[in-house]
């Protein structure tokens, strides 16, 4: 039976069927799907862990028990959970282990656009990169029994594109696989020297036995034709769009990038003239090539960065002067209106980031929907960097600031899935070395949900579903740690926030403000909408500078000038523009 | 013969399930099928886009420049900003109803009016008031099965398995709405 599944969701089937036991993950675009599939599946663990690194930490668990597992996470995340994995890679693999990481060429939802097979390599995993739907499944049941017969972690890397891409794939039954237990052996799982000399020479052993194995290895595939000099070395969704070309030339479809069998790679340099390697981002199928004395061609043709599509394949075999004519011509993308993401309606972030606009301060900012504080509208956050680095980063400005003698306010703004994921140890740290003539001003957003990705529960949102089992309230915890000045506003009543936020930035010392407003699209909040009186508006445009989807100026029937005009469709009726507004013109419909 | 549909539309407007449907109804009428949408910001208004691909033998997802058949434009905007992978004369299929973009919200920059005029130029535009047909339809949020209903005419797939589809996707309580707003779409063709 065939069923019609995105990347992400054949992952998680893949997983299911290969009697799959233990699964965690931290959400992050593109792979949040599939653990939010896995929990629909009865006879797996599956969950979202409070970050990266215990996720990957959850999984290793399991594998040590022997159960099959895995752990997924955007290619940043693999930064967070890198501690554990380069260690446990060392040891000799039990229960089936698989990371998958999602990268994303052309940074579509990300902060960056790291290549996440250096990673694999660098952990001595072996790694696989599927180019659709039917790949992402095949390739975690392969993965696994991989890890298994090898005792080696594996690593499937699927960038963003295929996770979110459909298409047909083969449904086949759950084989259960029954865990073996933990068989204590210390020398195997405990990672101090002497036995971390060892695992040394294992790891260089088993990466070896990888790469004989790959070389007759099912999953790289070799198609060659008659008549072709020109060999292309290529993975994933390269493979297919390469294919959408229908030409006469061999190629060399690596399901496994590394290791790459050299062996294989020799006899194919003595047989074809040129090879010519398509990858995304880094060179890294290439530089492996290289790395074997043979010679190769590829980012000399190919961008280093963003996606690479059918028609720029074609340029590029016809600038080396490998096919003669091109189906292709370049076309123009339309140059139009840009359409930035936005708050929502009703959004509880809308009237802090309208505040700290206002108050013309530094604000060092955080990942969550509040980096879209960044963008032109509001322009309210003026540093982007990590998970949860607000913290330190404002803790070290504000030092150097004071060397400087600067007195400015410095504000540092964090939503609840961050402080639970890395915010708690940058809190603590706030304490050390605290001068008296600090002045550093922490917002807390707690919308009770991990927003972003799409409303995943955290450790604060068992306050609004039951079902989120976990209601941890974030001004205890501060206190419990010793910072004493923390206040929780409403942020919906808009001067008192205002006035809170103001005083914090004046006061000297550690002050926290901690937001309450739940998300508007999570909750889905919904009160009688406003609407403007044009006769009573003066046409400020204060409320549209609030950049809130649904206002925006208009044209009224016998009324020259534009006044401000509410979507009554749109608005889910949050009050904060009837509040900012000079003249009282906005008023509830009922 | 392969099918090129591209899909345009803002984020929230139900761009991804629009997407899915297709792409079940073209594999249920015996096709392979591959399908793109761009998932992360996606319900925070900005600009979503999806593709579907079917025919006997899909390889990539991705619709190479100008050879989009049919261009379901849930938003004028966004159809305007991806026509230029539609073959000429392809068919756009364009929900009038126009959703302002931060920039023409903030006065710094105008809504293209005169540009998705001209789009009739190169292509068969086929403008349809979505929210006011799925207003009769009995369900505002069924805009989109209008949309479908009118692009199914251009599919020549039998339009039961669009009815079974719909009834397997869309909420329990909104299936009778969307069924009656496919064939509003499907019969009252514009």
């Amino acid at each position: 039976m065939k069923r019609v599944l995105t990347g992400n969701q054949a992952i998680a089937q893949g997983f299911y069927e290969a009697g799959g036991l233990v699964a965690a993950s931290y959400p992050g675009s593109p792979t949040v799907e599939i653990m939010e599939t896995l929990k629909g599946y009865k006879g797996i663990y599956a969950e979202f862990s409070t970050n990266e690194k215990v996720a990957l930490e959850v999984a290793i668990g399991g594998s040590l028990y022997g159960a099959r597992s895995m752990a997924s996470m955007k290619h940043v995340g693999v930064n967070i959970a890198a501690d554990p994995l380069l260690t446990f890679t060392q040891t000799q693999i039990n229960g089936g282990f698989v990371l998958v990481t999602g990268d994303d060429p052309g940074m579509a939802s990300s902060q960056n656009e790291q290549d996440n097979r250096i990673i694999g390599k660098f952990a001595n995993m072996g790694i696989f990169y599927p180019g659709s739907s039917q790949e992402a499944k095949d390739y975690m049941k392969i993965a696994l029994d991989l890890s298994e017969r090898f005792h080696t972690p594996m690593m499937l890397n699927i960038t963003s594109r295929v996770c979110h891409s459909r298409g047909l794939v083969e449904i086949e039954e759950r084989v259960e696989h029954k865990p073996g237990g933990f068989k204590r052996d210390q020398e195997k799982y405990c990672m101090l020297p002497p036995y971390t000399f060892k695992a040394q020479y294992f790891m260089k052993e088993r990466i070896k036995k990888l790469e004989e194995y790959a070389y007759h290895a099912p999953f790289n595939i070799l198609e060659e034709v008659e008549g072709s000099d020109t060999l292309i070395v290529t993975s994933g969704l390269m493979y297919y769009n390469l294919k959408e070309l229908n030409l006469p030339i061999s190629i060399y479809k690596l399901g496994m990038v590394y290791p790459i069998s050299t062996k294989r790679m020799k006899e194919l340099a003595e047989k074809y003239e040129k090879i010519v390697v398509i990858e995304e981002m880094m060179p890294f199928i290439e530089n492996e090539i290289k790395l074997m004395g043979i010679d190769c061609t590829g980012k000399e043709y190919f961008s280093f960065t963003g996606e690479i599509h059918t028609e720029d394949i074609e340029e590029a075999l016809y600038k080396m002067g490998i096919i003669e004519n091109r189906r292709y011509s370049a076309v123009e993308a339309v140059e139009t209106v840009s359409r930035p993401p936005m708050f929502c309606a009703g959004c509880p972030h809308r009237p802090v980031f309208d505040i700290l606009k206002k108050l013309n301060v530094t604000v060092i900012g955080d990942i969550g929907c509040y980096s879209m504080a960044v963008l032109p509208a509001f322009k309210a956050a003026h540093v982007s960097l990590s998970m949860g680095a607000t913290l330190g980063v404002t803790k070290g400005m504000n030092k150097a600031m004071r060397l400087n003698e600067d007195k400015k306010p410095i504000v540092s703004v964090i939503g609840d899935g961050t402080f639970f994921h890395s915010g708690l140890p940058g809190f603590v740290n706030l304490l050390h070395q605290l001068d008296e003539e600090d002045n550093m001003t922490f917002i807390v957003l707690d919308n009770r949900t991990t927003a972003m990705t799409g409303g995943q529960h955290n450790a604060s949102s068992g306050r609004f579903n039951r079902e989120d089992d976990m209601d941890i309230d974030i001004k205890e915890v501060l206190k419990t740690f010793g910072i004493e000045n923390v206040k929780e506003v409403d942020q919906f009543k808009y001067r008192e926030t205002r006035e809170a936020i103001r005083a914090a930035t004046k006061e000297k010392g550690i002050s926290v403000i901690i937001t309450t407003r739940p998300c508007s699209l999570k909750y889905k909040i919904k009160e009688p909408h406003y609407y403007v009186d044009p006769n009573v508006c003066i046409g400020c445009r204060t409320c549209v500078k609030l950049n809130c989807p649904p206002i925006r100026m208009a044209k009224y029937d016998g009324i020259e000038d534009l006044k401000s005009f509410i979507d009554p469709d749109k608005c889910v009726g949050c009050s904060v523009c009837a509040q900012t507004c000079p003249v009282g013109a906005i008023k509830r419909s009922e | 013969m392969i099918k090129n549909i591209m899909l345009a539309g803002v984020g929230g407007q139900g761009l991804v399930l629009a997407t899915k449907i297709i792409a079940e109804v073209a594999f249920r009428a015996g096709y392979d099928v591959k399908t793109n949408d761009v998932i992360g910001l996606s319900q925070r208004g900005g600009r979503v886009w999806g593709s579907v691909r079917f025919g006997e033998k899909i390889h990539s997802p991705n619709i190479p420049p100008k050879e989009g058949d049919i261009l379901l434009g849930l938003e004028p905007l966004e159809s305007y900003r991806w026509s230029y992978l539609m073959k000429d004369g392809g068919y756009i299929i364009l929900n009038n109803k126009e959703d302002y973009p931060t920039p023409v919200l903030l006065e710094q920059e105008k809504y293209p009016v005169e540009e998705i005029e001209a789009l009739k130029d190169n292509y068969n535009v086929i403008t349809i008031n979505a929210v006011e047909e799925a207003k009769k339809a009995g369900n505002i949020k069924a805009a989109n099965t209008i949309m479908l209903g009118v692009m199914a005419k251009y599919l020549d797939i039998d339009s039961k398995i669009w009815e079974e589809v719909l009834r397997e996707n869309v909420p329990k309580k909104a299936i009778d709405a969307n069924i009656s707003a496919f064939y509003r779409g499907y019969n009252n063709q514009p």
